[in-house]
């Protein structure tokens, strides 16, 4: 049986898939886990997941984000005057930067 | 005899009339079912559910910008076709214009298999339109389409597996089928602010023809009727629902036909809750003396 | 771990699932974020009649959108409070319907006209931003990265909110005039929106030991008339003459809290105003219409799927 392994480096961060281990149990494929993938990089807490639970949807199933023009979801799209709060202008950026991200993939 | 749409100024009164004639039956069904689809923000039967159904609302009301932009070339704009014209003369099905009552959420599901099946075959009978903006758009449209249909019948298979849900799927059936038929209907030419003219119902099937002869699109009205029947029958029998049509019927067109109601939409007549919905949707235009609607996003190109 | 634990542990993104965490914490913390989670779907209600009656497709499009993401929003929160292990979701849906679920004073008035969406929109949006940012540093892991994907997608919620009241103010002389007096009704609700001066908030003290908080009220409150009180005059709005504000010799801004109806918030906030309950009701009657919904997939689920049980 195969489980997929998540890691998070430190508290608070997000786990983060980094591979998985051959197990026959949930036990089992925790401490496996344990020392293939928290032996060496920082580990603050790993999850172990079946691998048959695991539904995926890809970019062949199913247009992400859509095909035809969403840009009204976009921060960017809207010029409006005079200073913006800080936090509103830090989420424009990282809409900006998800958009081009989705623009070169 | 394909007609020519690479330029827009040289249109006979025909070929304007059909490409017309086409894209508010296009245009007006999505905007119409997307404004329906909107009702269910904040109500589905769960958050994830609710996030869902509102996304495909955003695409059907985005399909019916790129189809109205496509008469932006002969010189109708977004608040003459969604704002200022006289609510009958809109051409959506009915199907598209029910209200959906309260809680309804088979009725929500079924609609959307019901006319996404039609949709996509209507929209493979314009990859190769004659009018090379409808040709280039339907792609677009199409690979967000896919994603309504297997939503549609994940929904479906979900609930006829429980006896609840497969009545309620039922009655919406029995409902919601004549007027799915009217999405097959041809269309009278809409007056589009042009005065008022005899407004002949007889000249929906002749225009519709045109439509097909003029290459626009390339399959018949009863062409994607028939086969929208050999898909959705055999799926709805597949989860136990009783469709009304026999197909092995002597005379099976006649029995479709006898099935319409009254009010087809695509006629020019519709249902009170459209006009009910159409004055709400403008509410905000007419009460704010707008006399122009607000582009957010750029024009589509190609 | 005890609370001393807590308190001295306390720290941004400092408490996870994983974590054996006292009771009081667990629950200060789920009264916190369904709190929170219910105000996105009071306000996603609120807002959604103007989805059929914006003024244009691209305005509907964008305010379908927006309607979505608070919905989605109420997700993460939903899942980031039931993650504590005191409520469920579907326990805080129905705490929500039947009134027992709090949510904030804004989403209890009702939105009659158009004019009034960038009262929400904007400068109510822009509030819950001022204070969603500094829940990035809440203790609650999960909340924190709920807070992440929120303030990623909040953005585009003010901006296009400021965007209708630009529109608004530069329209014709009706459309000024109906959204001037807008603003003058919801400005002191709008200011409301922070609560009331720390030292009358009961649950204040705690959730700030124990990292939940990383703001108080007040300074929040200051934060945002310095940001938005220039936004507002930009557009050509003129601040009411209550409550009286008075501007520092550093530009800075502060409220005269006296002059704010209390009474009338606190009767909101106990979900005894009327057209607040009207809201609750007209909710409760869509939640309770799709009930049948949740039963029947839940019926099939326990018929022999393998879908996997949830596991908390």
């Amino acid at each position: 049986m195969i489980w997929e392994v998540f890691r998070q480096e430190r508290p608070g961060e997000y786990h983060a898939h980094c591979g998985n281990v051959h197990a026959p149990d949930r036990e089992l494929a925790r401490q496996f886990a344990a020392i293939q993938h928290g032996r060496r990089k920082p580990t603050n807490s790993l999850w172990v997941v079946p691998r048959d639970e695991i539904g995926e949807i890809d970019a062949e199933d199913v247009a992400f984000g859509g095909t035809t023009d969403k840009s009204y979801r976009w921060a960017t799209t809207y010029s409006t005057a005079g200073a913006d709060a800080s936090e509103v202008a830090e989420s424009e950026d990282d809409q900006a930067d998800a958009e081009q991200r989705r623009g070169e993939s | 005899m394909a007609g020519s749409f690479e330029a827009s100024d040289g249109l006979s009164s025909r070929e304007r009339r059909a490409l017309e004639t086409l894209l508010t039956r296009l245009g007006d069904d999505e905007f119409v079912l997307a404004e329906r689809y909107t009702e269910w923000q904040v109500r589905a039967p769960s958050l994830e559910s609710d996030l869902a159904l509102a996304n495909n609302a955003q695409d059907e009301l985005g399909h019916a910008r790129l189809w109205y932009d496509v008469l932006a070339d002969v010189g109708l704009d977004e608040r003459a076709l969604a704002y200022e014209r006289d609510p009958a003369d809109f051409r959506h099905g009915t199907l598209v214009e029910l209200p959906f009552e309260t809680g309804d959420w088979a009725d929500a599901v079924l609609r959307s298999y019901l006319y996404d099946v039609a949709e996509d075959l209507r929209l493979e009978a314009l990859t190769a339109s004659s009018h090379p903006k409808i040709a280039d758009r339907v792609g677009k449209i199409r690979s967000e389409e896919k994603y309504h249909r297997e939503h549609a019948r994940s929904w479906l298979e979900r609930l006829a597996e429980d006896d609840d849900g497969r009545g309620r799927l039922q009655d919406a059936l029995d409902r919601l089928f004549p007027h799915a038929l009217t999405l097959f209907e041809p269309a009278v030419p809409p007056r589009l602010g042009a005065k008022a003219s005899e407004n002949d119902v007889a000249k929906a099937a002749a225009v519709d023809a045109d439509v097909v002869d003029l290459g626009l699109r390339t399959a018949t009205l009863e062409e994607l009727r028939s086969e929208w029947l050999s898909i959705v029958v055999p799926f709805l029998e597949s989860l136990d629902l009783a469709v009304a049509v026999d197909r092995d019927a002597e005379n099976p067109e006649a029995d479709l036909d006898a099935l319409l109601p009254d009010a087809r939409g695509r006629d020019g007549a519709h249902t009170e809750a459209w006009f009910d919905l159409h004055d709400e949707l403008t509410r905000t235009y007419r009460e704010l003396g707008r006399t122009e609607t607000t582009t957010i996003m750029e024009a589509p190109d190609g | 771990m005890n609370l001393e634990t807590v308190r001295a542990r306390a720290g941004p993104r400092a408490f996870s699932p994983a974590d054996d965490l006292p009771e009081e914490y667990r629950e200060a913390a789920t009264r916190m974020i369904e709190f929170h989670a219910n105000s996105e779907i009071m306000g996603a209600y609120l807002e959604r009649p103007f989805i059929r009656q914006a003024p244009s497709i691209d305005r509907k499009l964008a305010y379908s959108a927006k309607v979505q993401d608070e919905i989605g929003h109420g997700q993460l929160l939903y899942r980031a409070a039931e993650s504590l292990g005191v409520k469920s979701r579907e326990e805080m849906l129905e705490d929500l319907a039947n009134g027992d679920g709090k949510f904030l004073n804004c989403f209890h008035y009702p939105m009659e006209s158009w004019v009034e969406t960038p009262m929400i929109a904007f400068f109510v949006d822009g509030a819950a931003m001022r204070r969603q940012a500094t829940l990035r540093r809440t203790s609650w892991e999960p909340y924190a990265h709920a807070m992440d994907k929120v303030c990623f997608e909040e953005g585009f919620h003010v901006k296009h909110g400021e965007d209708i009241l630009r529109e608004l103010m530069t329209g014709s002389r009706k459309e000024r005039r109906l959204t001037q007096e807008a603003f003058e009704t919801w400005w002191p609700r709008i200011i409301q929106f922070f609560g009331p001066t720390d030292d009358r908030s009961t649950h204040h003290d705690f959730a700030v030991s124990v990292g939940l908080k990383q703001r108080s009220n007040d300074e929040l409150r200051n934060a945002f008339l310095d940001q938005y009180i220039p936004k507002a005059r930009n557009y050509g709005l003129e601040i009411p003459d209550e409550p009286r504000i008075r501007e520092r010799e550093d530009g800075t801004y502060e409220v005269e809290e006296g002059d704010l109806d209390w009474d009338e918030f606190f009767t909101v906030a106990k979900n005894e105003y009327e057209p607040g309950r009207e809201q609750i009701r007209g909710r409760r009657t869509a939640q309770e219409a799709v009930q049948w919904v949740r039963e029947a997939i839940e019926r099939d689920g326990a018929a022999g799927s393998h879908a996997p049980r949830a596991a908390d």
